[in-house]
């Protein structure tokens, strides 16, 4: 019974979520037959290279996304305008 | 007995990981489809590890095995061994002192070519793993059934499985997906994956759903197919599950029960509106 009160209150990530969470990261990079350690690499060339020719504002960001099987980079850098 | 449908299916029960329940799906949905009358061959390909025959309490039957019936030592329709609950379902069983790279892709088809003209539906036990014995497996079917239990290392490997499915000659439409062990309490509590997190996980049809259930041990151990228990949910999934194959459009079975917190609140509910 005290564990049910205590459940009501908190509002800790269930072991559920945690294995859905992971789940999500580790198929996406499954398909795509990369680590998350090449994704990080990737992030940073990627913003790298806008950064020669741009001046960045604001907090770049490179994500993959996934919808069904299927995987996209997700890119979006804002640039500062003159 | 003659066979009902004018075209005959060969589906190929694969998932990855080892132990999630291939056998148990194949042995009960196969029996269940020849109960009602359907002619069903079931192919053991895990060759030398094999386990159908003892599902199927038919290991004392046993004479010949798929590894000669392809080296051409007897002939097919001699090797199968009958079941005498179900005059319509009979087994090609694997070799045991063999190996799995003793056949090939081309000679699996060879014999599901051989086997077509006499069967409604021809079940292929694929062995754990994605080496050649899968491979040996997949190659022949026409539609591919993924078994996968509600944890994180079957998903994976499931979803592995279906990668490497849909590379093959397999669409989307083919493949169909059994979750089976499924406790819906640990569910309702958040100590589970749900049916629809693994649907949403492997983007693939739903086909079934298993429960956990203890009826499932107690029928291997007698060697009897569990789909004659009444009593047993598993019993009532396995039948649901041939029943679909068959073409009959039930609802399934989710299993998806109120969880004690659920419970307490329509409990609480109810004791308030009387006072
Ligand atoms: N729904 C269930 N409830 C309880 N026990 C189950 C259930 N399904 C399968 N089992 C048990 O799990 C074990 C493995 O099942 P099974 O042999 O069908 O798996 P498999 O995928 O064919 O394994 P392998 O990869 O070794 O061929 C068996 O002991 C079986 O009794
Ligand atoms: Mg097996």
């Amino acid at each position: 019974m005290f564990e049910l009160i205590k459940r009501l209150f908190q509002s800790e990530p269930t072991s559920r979520n945690q294995a859905n969470e992971r789940l999500r990261v580790v198929l996406t990079h499954d398909r795509m037959n990369v680590s998350s350690e090449v994704i990080n690499q990737l992030k940073t060339e990627i913003i790298q290279v806008i950064a020669r020719h741009f001046d960045i504002d604001g907090t770049p960001e490179v994500n993959v996304v996934s919808e069904g099987r299927n995987a996209a980079l997700d890119i979006n850098i804002p640039i500062k305008g003159r | 007995m003659d066979k009902k449908l004018p075209e005959s299916k060969v589906i190929v029960v694969t998932s990855g990981k080892g132990g999630v329940g291939k056998t148990t799906t194949v042995a009960n949905v196969s029996s269940a489809l020849a109960r009602v009358g359907y002619k069903v061959a079931v192919l053991d390909l895990d060759i030398g590890l094999k386990k159908l025959d003892l599902l199927l309490g038919l290991e004392n039957r046993v004479i010949y095995d798929i590894v000669q019936v392809i080296e051409g030592e007897i002939e097919l329709k001699k090797a199968m061994v009958k079941d005498k609950r179900f005059p319509c379902l009979h087994m090609l069983p694997a070799a045991q002192t063999r190996n799995k790279a003793d056949i090939t892709p081309e000679q699996v088809k060879d014999v599901c070519e051989q086997l077509r003209p006499d069967y409604d539906f021809i079940f292929i036990d694929c062995p754990a793993g994605i080496e050649q014995g899968f491979q040996n497996a997949i190659a022949a079917a026409d539609q591919a059934i993924v078994v996968t239990n509600p944890e994180i290392s079957a998903v994976r490997d499931a979803d592995r499985i279906i990668g490497m499915l849909l590379s093959a000659q397999f669409d989307d439409d083919d493949i169909g997906l059994v979750v089976n062990r499924l406790r819906p309490e640990m569910v309702k509590d958040g100590n589970m994956l749900s049916i629809d997190d693994l649907v949403e996980h492997l983007s693939i049809d739903l086909l079934g759903v298993i429960p956990e259930d203890k009826n499932v041990v107690i029928s291997t151990n007698k060697g009897e197919p569990i789909i004659l228990n009444e009593k047993s949910a598993a019993a009532a999934a396995l039948n649901n599950i041939a029943m679909r194959i068959s073409g009959k459009e039930v609802e399934i079975p989710t299993f998806q029960e109120e969880s004690v917190l659920q419970k307490l609140k329509t409990f609480g509910r109810k004791f308030f509106s009387t006072m």
